[in-house]
């Protein structure tokens, strides 16, 4: 296998419903993700985008075909089993940001990692390190409520990458912000792809993200077209 | 992980659902407080009944004074003639087991003997005691000092007074005795019994008081003369047992071993057995039993109530969090982990509700033993009591593990819901 490519799927389907009312979310897609990439998975609503990201990012099983992560093969695996391939492999970033609401910006960043069971040191040298990276560290004694959407949304993806992952995955970052904030988030993560070759896979319809990625690869009906 | 952070995450929670938070609190508080409660008036029935028979007995050989000394051979073998393998000198007995331990405070000569008493028309069989009433007032006085709340308890003491200062033929007897003789106080009659040889033998008596014994079934036989009187009617200089007297009940088992290690080394011409009052309180065992039956099922319901109400709590918890659960799933963290959190909010409300429920328990407790109230006189007693809480520090710690314990589950409860719930449908919940 290709040492750069992070995320393999072979003919993956993906079913909702049964019989007559039986629908194909993804219809035998097979599809890579090299280290590196910046890929956003565009197409209408119902196309498929997000199934493809939760099979990506091993919330979800897919019906039928192969998945590989990082060298990994998940197919054999159930979700409580992959739960170990998702903390070292992945990193999710969500529309409604997900941050624990009893925790500060610098303890919902911490949680990957306390969870990882890394040492003290070192998890407070890497958190303030990627801190530091998003422009967070006046912010870091904050509670999400306390924190406007884009702001929450840095914090986010802070915890994303704090394990380091082979692959972020975001799905509609921009969709519960201002159109100004939404491409501020943008050019962050595009800032982090270019100066750290961090692999993003990103879903949206948000014109502010089509404008600005080349790399867009449309979903309709669950195939790629 | 480390474990302090899912602590600061389930505090936090708390806080933040802080009225749900203090609803579960009292709800198990209260229940802690209950129990507690019920276990102190236990702690203290326990006391009394104890105290009861030690110093009245609920048999008709009265009260069992805290040690007795017999001699071995009256319960290994059974006696040919009255008072066979009674004590003969007891005096010097008495005398040497006095200096055995300071917590001695006395010793107490007794002759348990039976036969019938006459009014010369009509007889009826007894069971009858010998004392010296100036000793027997011992066990009164001690009685006395650790029971000064209840009431009309010198009654008794009064009447051993009476046989006291009575002529050395006089017999107490019990209410319903009196009654099935025609007795009252003066009236002559007649006790009839075997003397150490085998021959009848009557000695006159006179009624110097009606005692109300505590127990109903043994009034009818109940019977009480100085010891003269009965050495007397069996022509023997024998007693049946030597009571002892100690202090405090608490000084009971340290004495015990002491008075045994010590009897039957030095010079006693007999082998003696030492009896603990336990040993020979079957009314206060049975009663002890049936009330920690009843104290057991309170527990059970109540401790089953706490779990629910905890439990209720942490599942509206676990609904509410979907979302944070789902984005927990998705980072990798197992399943486990997640219900750990909860299990920490069921320890932490567990702790606050033991807090709140000692403190319930002891405003409670205050406000019950300065009530002064009167409670009805126990099934087949005749005196009424006021009611009072002892602290029950004894099974305190088991309660609050127990509570401790209930809640704890509740939160591993979550455990079941959270595996169930699809990370894909949880990480959109609103
Ligand atoms: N849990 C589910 N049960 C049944 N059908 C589902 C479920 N989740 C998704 N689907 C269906 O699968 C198809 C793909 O859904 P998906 O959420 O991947 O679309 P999407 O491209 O992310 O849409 P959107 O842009 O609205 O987020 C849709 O037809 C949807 O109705
Ligand atoms: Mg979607």
């Amino acid at each position: 296998m290709n040492e750069s490519v992070v995320a393999k799927l072979t003919d993956v389907s993906k079913y909702y419903g049964n019989g007559e009312g039986r629908i194909a979310a993804l219809d035998n897609i097979s599809f890579n993700v090299k280290k590196g990439d910046f890929i956003v998975l565009a197409g209408l609503s119902g196309s498929g985008k997000s199934t493809l990201l939760h099979l990506l990012g091993c919330i979800d099983k897919p019906d039928k075909g192969q998945i590989i992560i990082d060298g990994q093969d998940t197919t054999m695996m159930n979700l409580e089993q992959l739960a170990p391939v998702r903390m070292e492999k992945i990193g999710f970033v969500f529309q409604s940001f997900n941050l624990v609401p009893v925790l500060t910006a610098y303890e919902n960043v911490e949680l990957p990692l306390l969870f990882k069971g890394l040492d003290r040191k070192k998890i407070k040298n890497r958190v303030n390190e990627i801190l530091d990276e998003l422009g967070l560290q006046e912010r870091k004694g904050h509670f999400p409520g306390e924190m406007s959407g884009g702001q929450q949304q840095r914090v986010a993806i802070a915890r994303a990458l704090v394990t380091s992952p082979a692959i972020v995955l975001a799905d509609e970052p921009t969709a519960n912000l201002d159109s100004k904030t939404g491409a501020d988030i943008v050019n962050l993560l595009v800032e982090l792809n270019e100066k750290k070759n961090i692999t993003v896979v990103l879903a949206s319809h948000d014109s502010v993200v089509l404008d600005r990625i080349k790399n867009i690869v449309t979903i309709k009906d669950g195939k790629i077209i | 992980m480390n474990h302090f952070k899912l602590a600061v995450i389930a505090f936090r929670n708390l806080k933040r659902n802080s009225r749900r938070t203090i609803i579960t609190v009292l709800v198990s508080s209260a229940g802690f407080a209950a129990i507690a409660i019920v276990g102190g008036y236990m702690e203290f029935t326990f006391f009394g009944l104890q105290e009861m028979t030690v110093c009245r007995g609920f048999t008709s050989s009265g009260g069992t004074g805290h040690i007795q000394i017999i001699r071995k051979d009256s319960v290994q073998k059974e006696e040919q003639y009255p008072l066979e393998y009674g004590i003969a000198d007891y005096d010097k007995v008495q005398k040497s087991i006095t200096g055995y331990d300071s917590n001695i405070k006395a010793t107490i000569p007794r002759i348990e003997f039976t036969g019938l008493i006459s009014n010369g028309e009509k007889s009826t069989s007894f069971l009858g005691m010998g004392v010296i009433p100036e000793k027997e007032l011992m066990l009164m006085s001690y009685w006395d000092q650790i029971y000064k709340n209840l009431k009309n308890h010198s009654s008794q003491e009064m009447i051993y007074r009476k046989l006291a200062l009575a002529s050395p033929n006089a017999v107490l007897l019990g209410e319903g005795m009196a009654k099935a003789l025609h007795a009252e106080e003066g009236s002559s009659l007649m006790l009839m019994g075997t003397t150490v040889d085998g021959a009848v033998n009557v000695v006159d008596v006179t009624v110097a008081g009606v005692i109300n014994n505590s127990i109903k079934t043994v009034d009818k036989y109940y019977l009480v003369t100085s010891i003269e009187t009965a050495q007397n009617l069996m022509q023997t200089d024998k007693v049946s047992k030597i009571l002892l007297v100690l202090g405090n009940t608490k000084q009971t088992d340290g004495v015990l071993s002491v008075v045994s290690s010590k009897i039957n080394s030095s010079g006693n011409n007999s082998e003696y057995s030492v009896i603990p009052w336990y040993k020979l309180a079957e009314y206060y065992h049975s009663v002890k039993d049936a009330y920690r039956i009843i104290f057991g099922f309170t527990g059970i319901i109540v401790v089953l109530i706490v779990f629910l109400s905890a439990a209720n709590t942490m599942l509206m918890s676990t609904m509410e969090r979907v979302r944070e659960i789902g984005t927990l799933k998705a980072m990798g963290v197992s399943n486990r982990w997640i219900s750990m959190m909860f299990l920490y909010e069921g320890f932490f409300i567990g702790l606050m509700s033991i807090a709140v429920g000692l403190m319930l328990k002891e405003l409670f407790t205050f406000a019950i033993n300065n009530a002064n109230f009167e409670m009805p006189p126990p099934p087949g007693m005749s005196s009424t009591y006021f009611l009072k809480i002892y602290s029950g520090s004894h099974f305190l710690p088991w309660i609050s593990l127990l509570l401790l314990l209930s809640t704890t589950c509740s939160g591993f409860l979550t455990l079941f819901k959270i595996r169930k719930l699809s990370i894909v449908n949880s990480l959109t919940h609103v």
